[in-house]
């Protein structure tokens, strides 16, 4: 394979590890826990997206047979997928985070916690439209052509696309940061909780913002995700969950550049590994966070860790 | 009760022992499915590959099923060794989340090692035991002997050394107690105990497949000791039981099991903070013991 086929597939794949890796961040940067439903809120995504262009239900599950009444394109598919994953992320926190949070009990009680809301969301797939693998058509694009020619490389649409969508909503992002009022506010609460409800923003409202963005961006992801490889079953955000969370760590927690300088790195390193090694491809990323946390342990731009004494 | 399920449960209150372990000195390491999967590929590998353990057909000696124990975690123990001193100088999520990548590096590399069968993993691991039953009392009394060094703690130097770590490292090590030693020893016991419990499962499924060591393996046997309390001993034993024994028993709801197991595992620490077994709670067990204890020996001078 050539150079530029390898760096556009392993940039698109590290474009996914970023915008999962970024859904982690914002809700690590505000509550300082990491969330294991993030998986199935991404599955999730992936699979309305499948519905609302129209797909049908397979045979198994409750749902079977199901289908929409309208077909949307995918391109109004998509934000409408974030949008519904988002409700189902706000969803988790109200019932997996904000309780522990009100009882002042142990954050890291969170971990188990969302994991179970994660187990109950999976199995929830599964009990409603099986457990087989769905595919969302590539006409699902429309006019647009399956692959282009890009300097003697042929580069799939779909590719460049979560590439395009990758960096476009990391700016939006980072613009809506700095900019914005409920942005700042989102920092404020991030860099200290307390001090910022003193200061009259109020943290509920924006933890819940944060995992309201969170969720929409695993969707998004989730929905390109199935697009350009496939829906494969209930347990397929799992996989890219934990990639994400080397990409978390690889980038520094709480950083939201690093998430995706660590998701494309991670992208890049896995497509270099060589064809008669691909079996060991998934221990890169590891061996990747591995040699960070021992000799970075804040992340490639993570700021310093706190020592508390 | 079923022996098997039985037996599965008990396999579940050792592994989340080894998850309290480095918990005990403050410690969130998800290493331990690792050092499982470890394990029972060194019983797997020997008692299928190596006359000497092997036995006749199907069944195997017991004393080679205690030597591939004592192999088993002394190799999970050499690994912990290895890696303990740079692993534990990470803390809270970052510790987590390192023991974390190791064992999925553990999983990746089992999965491609030329000798460790790939993905259908070892098949047709001989029997030690005739049947369950025979694993029961062996596990019992692995379990008994775990328990009973994990109360020993309790009183000696080294466990007194873990409990003031866990409760403030900086201020363990300000009256001298040497820190980095105490955490890799904790880390190295969790490691070894994970392997010995290895190696016995791997006889006791029969086969062994990377499957063992998993992440969705490291938030169970985590769940075990949430769910069970991580302040006490008791409690990890209790949570493994309970929480290997509930999807089991879930299964006459069928479709809705792994659903209500999510349900009990996201309530469980909203209802119980502390886990399910306290020093409160056990001060209570302990009077209401008492106190029957006390009405069984008056009522025979009440005619």
């Amino acid at each position: 394979m050539d150079l530029l086929q390898i760096l556009v597939n392993g940039l698109s794949v590290g474009a996914v590890y970023g915008l999962f890796a970024l859904g982690y961040t914002l809700v690590f940067s505000v509550l300082g826990v990491i969330n294991f439903a993030h998986g199935a809120v991404f599955t999730l995504g992936a699979y309305f997206t499948y519905l609302l262009i129209g797909g049908a239900v397979g045979a198994n599950g409750l749902l079977a047979g199901f289908q929409l009444p309208f077909a949307l394109p995918f391109w109004g598919a998509l934000p409408l997928a974030g949008l519904g994953a988002a409700l189902v992320a706000l969803l988790v926190e109200r019932v997996a985070f904000r309780p522990l949070r009100r009882r002042r009990a142990d954050p890291l009680l969170a971990l188990i916690t969302s994991l179970g809301a994660g187990v109950i969301l999976v199995n929830l797939i599964q009990l409603l439209v099986g457990a087989e693998s769905y595919a969302i058509p590539t006409g699902a694009l429309g006019g647009l052509p399956a692959s282009f020619p890009l300097l003697g490389a042929r580069v799939r649409t779909v590719q460049a696309l979560l590439l395009g969508i990758a960096v476009l909503l990391l700016a939006l992002l980072t613009l809506w940061l700095e900019g914005s009022r409920n942005g700042k506010g989102l920092q404020a609460v991030a860099e200290d909780a307390e001090t910022a409800q003193l200061l009259g923003i109020d943290s509920t409202a924006m933890v819940r913002l944060a995992f309201g963005l969170s969720g929409f961006l695993a969707g998004v992801a989730g929905g390109l995700v199935g697009l350009s490889v496939s829906i494969a079953g209930p347990y397929f955000g799992i996989g890219y969950g934990l990639k994400g969370l080397a990409v978390l760590v690889l980038g520094g927690l709480g950083s939201v550049p690093g998430a995706v300088l660590g998701g494309l790195i991670v992208g890049l390193a896995e497509a270099f590994v060589p064809a008669d090694w691909s079996g060991y491809k998934d221990a890169v990323s590891y061996g990747f966070l591995f040699l960070v946390l021992l000799l970075r342990p804040r992340g490639l731009l993570g700021r310093p860790l706190p020592t508390k004494v | 009760m079923d022996a098997a399920l039985f037996e599965q449960m008990l396999l579940g209150a050792l592994l989340a022992l080894s998850v309290y372990l480095p918990l005990r000195c403050g410690q969130l390491s998800l290493a331990t499915p690792g050092f499982y999967a470890v394990g029972g590929y060194v019983a797997a590998l020997l008692s299928t590959g190596v006359p000497a353990f092997a036995g006749s057909g199907a069944t195997s000696p017991l004393p080679a099923l205690l030597a591939e124990m004592a192999l088993g975690g002394a190799l999970a123990g050499l690994i912990a060794l290895a890696i303990g001193g740079p692993v534990l100088r990470l803390r809270g999520i970052y510790l987590a989340i390192a023991t974390i990548a190791l064992v999925e590096i553990l999983r990746v590399l089992n999965l491609n090692l030329p000798f460790t069968g790939g993905a259908m993993g070892i098949f047709g691991i001989p029997q030690p035991f005739a049947n369950a039953e025979g694993y029961v009392l062996f596990t019992l009394a692995l379990l008994a002997l775990a328990c009973w060094l994990c109360q020993r703690l309790e009183s000696l130097r080294l466990g007194r050394a873990m409990a003031a770590i866990r409760d403030d490292e900086l201020a363990a090590a300000c009256v001298g107690i040497d820190t980095p030693r105490t955490k890799l020893i904790a880390f190295v016991a969790s490691a070894v105990l994970a392997g010995v419990t290895g190696a016995l499962a791997a006889h006791f499924f029969n086969s062994w497949n990377a499957r063992a060591g998993s992440f969705d393996a490291s938030i169970t046997t985590l769940a075990f000791v949430v769910f069970g309390g991580s302040r006490l001993w008791p409690g990890p034993v209790l949570g493994g039981l309970v929480l290997t024994a509930l999807p089991e028993l879930l299964r006459p709801v069928g479709d809705l099991r792994l659903i209500l197991f999510g349900a009990v595992i996201l309530l469980g620490p909203l209802f119980f903070p502390q886990g399910l077994v306290t020093a409160e709670r056990l001060r209570w067990l302990a009077g209401l013991l008492d106190r029957g204890r006390q009405r069984g020996r008056q009522a025979p001078q009440t005619p």
